[in-house]
């Protein structure tokens, strides 16, 4: 799935997109940094809660491509900046973890 | 105690035999006076589950010690309101702070009593020593170290390093990486890692094998960051066979090595779990992703993390 189609979702709203045609082949959720570096996939989704910067070292370690926040949640200005400079996608979520992750599941298995 | 394990005993403590007193002891001392009642001083046996205790004038002068088999003595033919003065033990046998692990060694092998106090310069009661105090501080001392304490001192204090993992000089002529932790920003945690990521891959290296080196890394320094108070250091060689990790500080270092690698330990502030770190999974992790591991660490004297990564 290709990062445009998550966009085009009225449950999602972007907020900082490298390239809308990165491709999403899986994803992960979870607030533990270091079991998300166990156990998250690459070329992925990541739905967290965690909005500070770390979050980007994260991500762009274990190569996921774009990290997702649920509704009520906003990502410190520090790490849209580091965002842009590891190519990053963030997007937030108009719903809760649990909906977006089964949005997110719905179009990925529908491939 | 048995013969076999006082023998044990006597063996482990030849490394340790110029250990003062002062640090193993227990401090300070539960005393009493003399005028406390037998009665009192059973009550505070039983709830402080000790076993003697010295017997102090004004000022902690020694003046006796009164044990369990005093007690016993009382029991059989004395009353329980009788002063301890009565029924201590008058000619004791003490310790002085200064001495070292060897004199206690040689003291309790010549009168076996179970308790020594010990008394300071000045001449005051300062602390008791059992064979318990010494054993346990033997096995804190011991769950810590992975290497014999001299030549830790020399890996801890010397730039070159002779790995651990395979006994050959890592060199840091030929380091193909390295750079400083900066501990004093948690924001900071993950970009040495990022930065040793994309030097591998412009090195070419295999996508799975830069993963594994890059999370072990970021565990490592969000460890500096989070636990040791002092700058860091990371350095990697990529060797033709594999790729190797150093990651060291200066810190506070490890209490104790076989819990810190415990999955699910951690001594992180609740600040900064909050942040998703102090899992209690860094350790672990780098134990899971690196082919070899091995930690270095005494406290004080900061951490040494060595990684190998096979190619």
């Amino acid at each position: 799935m290709k990062i445009s189609e998550l966009i085009k979702d009225k449950n999602f709203e972007k907020v900082y997109i490298v390239d809308d045609a990165i491709n999403i082949k899986n994803g992960y959720i979870g607030d533990l940094l270091s079991e998300i570096m166990r156990n998250a996939p690459g070329e992925s989704v990541w739905l967290t809660h965690q909005t500070h910067p770390n979050i980007i070292a994260v991500a762009s370690i274990v190569e996921i491509n774009t990290i997702i926040i649920p509704e009520g949640f906003e990502f410190e200005s520090e790490t849209i900046k580091k965002a842009k400079e590891n190519n990053i996608n963030l997007l937030k979520s108009r719903c809760n973890i649990f909906k977006a992750a089964g949005i997110i599941y719905t179009k990925l298995i529908e491939e | 105690m048995t013969p076999e394990s006082n023998k044990l005993l006597e063996k482990i403590s030849q490394f340790f035999s110029n250990i003062r007193i002062g640090e193993i002891m227990t401090s300070p001392a539960i005393v009493v006076t003399p005028e406390t009642s037998i009665k009192q001083v059973k009550n505070i046996m039983k709830i402080k589950k000790i076993s003697g205790l010295p017997v102090v004038k004004r000022g902690l002068k020694l003046t006796g010690i009164i044990s369990i088999e005093d007690i016993i003595k009382v029991l059989e033919n004395g009353k329980l309101e009788d002063s301890v003065e009565r029924w201590m033990t008058k000619d004791v046998k003490i310790l002085y702070e200064e001495n070292t692990l060897s004199d206690f060694m040689s003291i309790s092998q010549k009168y076996k009593f179970g308790r020594y106090p010990v008394i300071n310069n000045e001449n005051k009661v300062i602390g008791i020593i059992t064979k318990y105090d010494v054993i346990s501080w033997l096995f804190e001392k011991l769950g810590t170290m992975y290497i014999h304490d001299d030549r830790r001192k020399k890996i801890l204090e010397r730039e070159e390093y002779t790995s651990r993992l395979t006994g050959e000089l890592l060199d840091n002529k030929k380091i193909s990486f390295d750079f400083d932790i900066d501990y004093t920003e948690i924001q900071r945690i993950g970009t040495g890692a990022t930065k040793l990521k994309s030097f591998l891959k412009k090195k070419g290296i295999d996508e799975k094998l830069i993963r594994k080196v890059s999370i072990s890394t970021y565990e490592a320094e969000a460890n500096v960051v989070i636990h040791s108070e002092s700058y860091g250091k990371i350095f990697c060689w990529d060797f033709e066979d594999s790729i190797r990790l150093l990651i060291k500080d200066y810190g506070k270092g490890i209490e104790n090595v076989e819990m810190a690698m415990q999955e699910g330990f951690s001594t992180a502030s609740e600040e900064v779990r909050s942040q998703g770190f102090g899992a209690g999974m860094g350790l672990p992790n780098m134990k899971r992703f690196s082919d070899k591991m091995t930690i270095i660490s005494e406290v004080g004297k900061g951490v040494i993390i060595e990684m190998l990564f096979y190619k």
